[in-house]
């Protein structure tokens, strides 16, 4: 089969193909690499499937209409297209989170052995421990929603609740390394302590951000919608 | 047969129509529809989600390869998803038996009309 030529029409007159990606495009949130991947995969079916068409005579841009309507409405498609790219994006926040944490705790832990038995307070312990509570739920959320998904179905409000844990995480992370730096004696390493601060200021915004999406997804995902299929 | 018919199932035709080897997109639709002689009314838009997810599980393994000038995700089915599949037929089967009985109960032996 050869590829259609595609339709030059006047300004304004969009490839229906195009365009329908365009407005699925649009209504889709969730990480950029797995959106991207969807919407090569349909392209890529939306036009072999106008192809089907035009090697039968018919004219490009009615195939390719026709080849949109098969695909359903953009409004029919997304609301499963949005369902997947929600858990998706609830599996990055996750996995930021539970890989995060660990490795700042392991810094603040550097810097604590070159303070000479200096303790941190106790201000500092208890963010620390909602970070590391909230990193062992992303953990649980990351296996949950991966090949323990067979047996276990996902809780539809799952999502949700993962971008509070990763905006608790960021919270709890940016106190914990306040407290750190604000007590830390002057024995400590400090370029070290200014190292460890910058990279927690770094993951605080990581995660902060993912959660973030993660919200706006799960908003989208629990919308009212049609037949999703 | 109507999209809706379809839900609840659209799992076990993706993984069965991947059973003789690896497909991309829209290859599986047409296999899906051929099969079923053309009945069933697939929304083509809704298998790229479902064969994500099912890439999730962990049932599906996928790859780009090249096609001209484009690209396209072929998927086949890993072991998992070869034991879900089975796993899949069998519950078709049971349930197939069971509402069979019940829409279609055989004669009682012996009775008269």
């Amino acid at each position: 089969m050869k590829a259609p030529a595609r339709h030059t029409g006047p300004a304004g007159d969009t490839d229906p193909i195009e365009g329908y990606l365009a407005a699925l495009t649009t209504a889709l949130r969730g990480p950029a690499r797995a959106k991207a991947r969807m919407i090569e995969e349909m392209r890529d079916g939306l036009v072999e499937t106008a192809m089907a068409y035009t090697d039968e005579g018919m004219p490009y841009r009615q195939a390719a209409g026709e080849a949109v309507r098969e695909f359903g409405s953009p409004e029919e498609i997304a609301p499963s297209c949005q369902r997947e790219l929600t858990i998706v994006q609830a599996r990055h926040t996750a996995r930021v989170a539970a890989l995060t944490v660990p490795l700042l705790f392991a810094c603040w832990y550097l810097v604590r052995t070159t303070g000479q038995g200096w303790q941190p307070p106790g201000a500092a312990l208890l963010p620390a421990g909602v970070a590391a509570t909230a990193a062992l739920l992303a953990s649980a959320t990351l296996a949950a929603t991966g090949t323990l998904a067979r047996r276990l179905p996902t809780p539809r409000r799952l999502p949700l609740a993962v971008a509070w844990t990763g905006t608790t995480t960021a919270v709890a992370m940016a106190l914990t390394a306040l407290a750190f730096a604000v007590t830390s004696p002057p024995a400590v390493d400090w370029p070290l302590v200014a190292l460890v601060a910058a990279l927690a200021v770094a993951s605080h915004a990581v995660i902060a951000a993912s959660a973030r999406v993660c919200r706006e997804c799960a908003r989208l995902s629990a919308a009212p919608s049609g037949a999703g299929g | 047969m109507r999209a809706d018919a379809v839900r609840g199932h659209l799992d076990g035709l993706l993984l069965s129509v991947l059973e003789s080897g690896p497909l991309h997109g829209y290859a599986i639709i047409t296999a899906v529809q051929e099969r079923s002689g053309g009945a069933l009314e697939l929304r083509k838009g809704t298998i790229y989600p479902a064969l994500n997810r099912l890439e999730r599980l962990g049932l599906l393994r996928s790859t780009w390869e090249s096609a001209g000038e484009r690209r396209r995700r072929r998927y086949e089915l890993t072991d998992a998803g070869r034991r879900s599949l089975a796993a899949e037929r069998t519950a078709w089967r049971e349930f197939t038996t069971v509402i069979g009985a019940v829409l279609n109960p055989a004669p009682i032996s012996g009775q008269t009309t």
